[in-house]
């Protein structure tokens, strides 16, 4: 059976019989929901688990969704994927995420379940999907100690709550958290790929961040200078102007030639705050704005063509990347990349991809 | 004295990824991420106490023992 995908915008009793009926006499093993926060989380939750009582059920709220090769609001996209897809997937819910992340008993929970210690799985086979509540601030955390305790490849992002910025949830087995992350792991027949694509050039210029209160996400200095005068010059932008530039010059921690971009979310005093943790040390490439759609699209082409085919995709993909397209209404040839493959998405509050960045879509492809 | 910070680093990676090319990148990857860049130190960087201590804490982190 192949995967299939389902989409419903119906009020929620009628959006879960408009799924099941999507879905068709496929039995998924796994079903992989994204909401809008318009529909309840909870009960959502609880009545597509009912729905599907043999799968694993997970997902997420967002702030918008994709699937049907559209960019949607205020509706549920699910993938549906099979037994000759995933062999077999676990979930692990980590909660109070505020407090020590208990990544460990997680895995322990893993290794119970795939009765194999997680040093032994077969990296090209077992996969990891990690959802998280978007608002909590841990993602940074959550992904660095996930890659401390194991070498498997998780891929994923932070859940929306439709820009209301109040509360995000994460879902697994019929129920709703916050203050939360969702870890699957999933045994793959033919294995997968991880695309990551961001629409960023380096320019060339640099700046070292020599002071941060990481726990704020807050770079104070760039180069011995205020943080915003530092960021100003390399931009080429008076001071005041500066938050006009953010969305076309973030920064990118390069790593193999690649940024991983880190967004300034706002100016505090002569500090700025970003959308994920900066380092003292680090060094950040300053970047510029290329073209979403074309970049994509073309990420995604040549992906395709080196593995010849893909049976399924998740695109977790920045908000930020989504009011871009919004404002230059271009969603809908954004939302057409993807057709040809079933895939689903939603718009999240960073990505992740072995650790949390933004202005990025991480994908995860089905071979 | 020189070196020793880039082979304290060579020896995680090393003890990481056991030759396998792609944890090799994800190991540098994650090392990047908490901060320290492999490719900023050579055999000629100097000693320094308070960077070693910190790469020493990383591979605790990444259970290798230095």
């Amino acid at each position: 059976m192949p995967i299939t995908t389902a989409h419903s915008s119906k009020p929620l009793a009628q959006a879960v019989e408009d799924l099941l009926a999507q879905c068709g006499p496929c039995m998924p093993r796994f079903v992989l929901f994204f909401a809008s926060t318009t529909y309840q989380p909870q009960l959502l939750s609880e009545r597509l688990q009912a729905a599907f009582p043999g799968a694993c059920v997970a997902g997420c709220s967002t702030a918008g969704e994709i699937g049907a090769g559209k960019m949607m609001t205020g509706s549920v996209v699910a993938m549906f994927l099979p037994g000759d897809v995933v062999e077999d997937v676990c979930a692990a819910v980590i909660e109070n995420l505020h407090a020590e992340i208990p990544v460990s008993q997680a895995f322990a929970h893993f290794e119970g379940h795939f009765q194999l210690p997680v040093s032994s799985l077969d990296l090209t086979r077992y996969v990891g999907l990690v959802l998280i509540d978007g608002l909590s601030g841990a993602s940074e955390r959550l992904m660095e100690k996930i890659g401390d305790h194991s070498d498997v490849l998780f891929v994923g992002g932070a859940a929306g709550d439709d820009m209301k910025f109040r509360k995000t949830y994460v879902c697994a087995a019929g129920k709703a958290h916050t203050d939360a992350a969702v870890l699957l792991l999933l045994r793959l027949k033919n294995g997968f790929d991880i695309l990551k694509t961001q629409s960023f050039l380096p320019t060339g210029k640099r700046l070292v961040a020599t002071q941060v209160d990481e726990a704020r996400r807050m770079v104070i200095q760039f180069d011995g200078k205020p943080a915003l005068q530092a960021y100003a010059e390399a931009i080429g932008a008076r001071p005041r102007g500066v938050p006009d530039h953010f969305m076309d010059r973030p920064l990118g921690l390069m790593i193999n030639g690649e940024p991983f971009v880190r967004s300034p979310q706002r100016i505090d005093g002569n500090s700025m705050v970003f959308y994920c943790q900066i380092k003292e040390g680090m060094h950040l490439e300053v970047l510029k704005g290329t073209d979403i759609v074309a970049d994509t699209r073309a990420a995604l082409a040549a992906r395709k063509s080196a593995l010849g085919h893909i049976s399924g995709l998740i695109d977790f993909h920045c908000i930020l990347r989504t009011l871009e397209l919004r404002s230059e209404k271009r969603c809908d040839e954004y939302g057409s990349i993807f057709s040809g493959i079933p895939a689903i998405g939603f718009s999240t509050y960073g990505e992740e991809y072995l650790g949390h960045m933004n202005q990025t879509s991480t994908m995860l492809l089905f071979r | 004295m020189a070196g020793r910070i880039k082979r304290m680093i060579d020896l995680i990676i090393e003890r990481r990824a056991k030759g396998n090319l792609l944890l090799t990148d994800t190991t540098k990857a994650k090392l990047i991420f908490k901060g320290v860049n492999p490719d900023a130190f050579t055999a000629l960087s100097p000693d320094d106490p308070r960077t070693e201590e910190r790469v020493r804490i990383i591979a605790a982190e990444l259970g290798v023992s230095l």
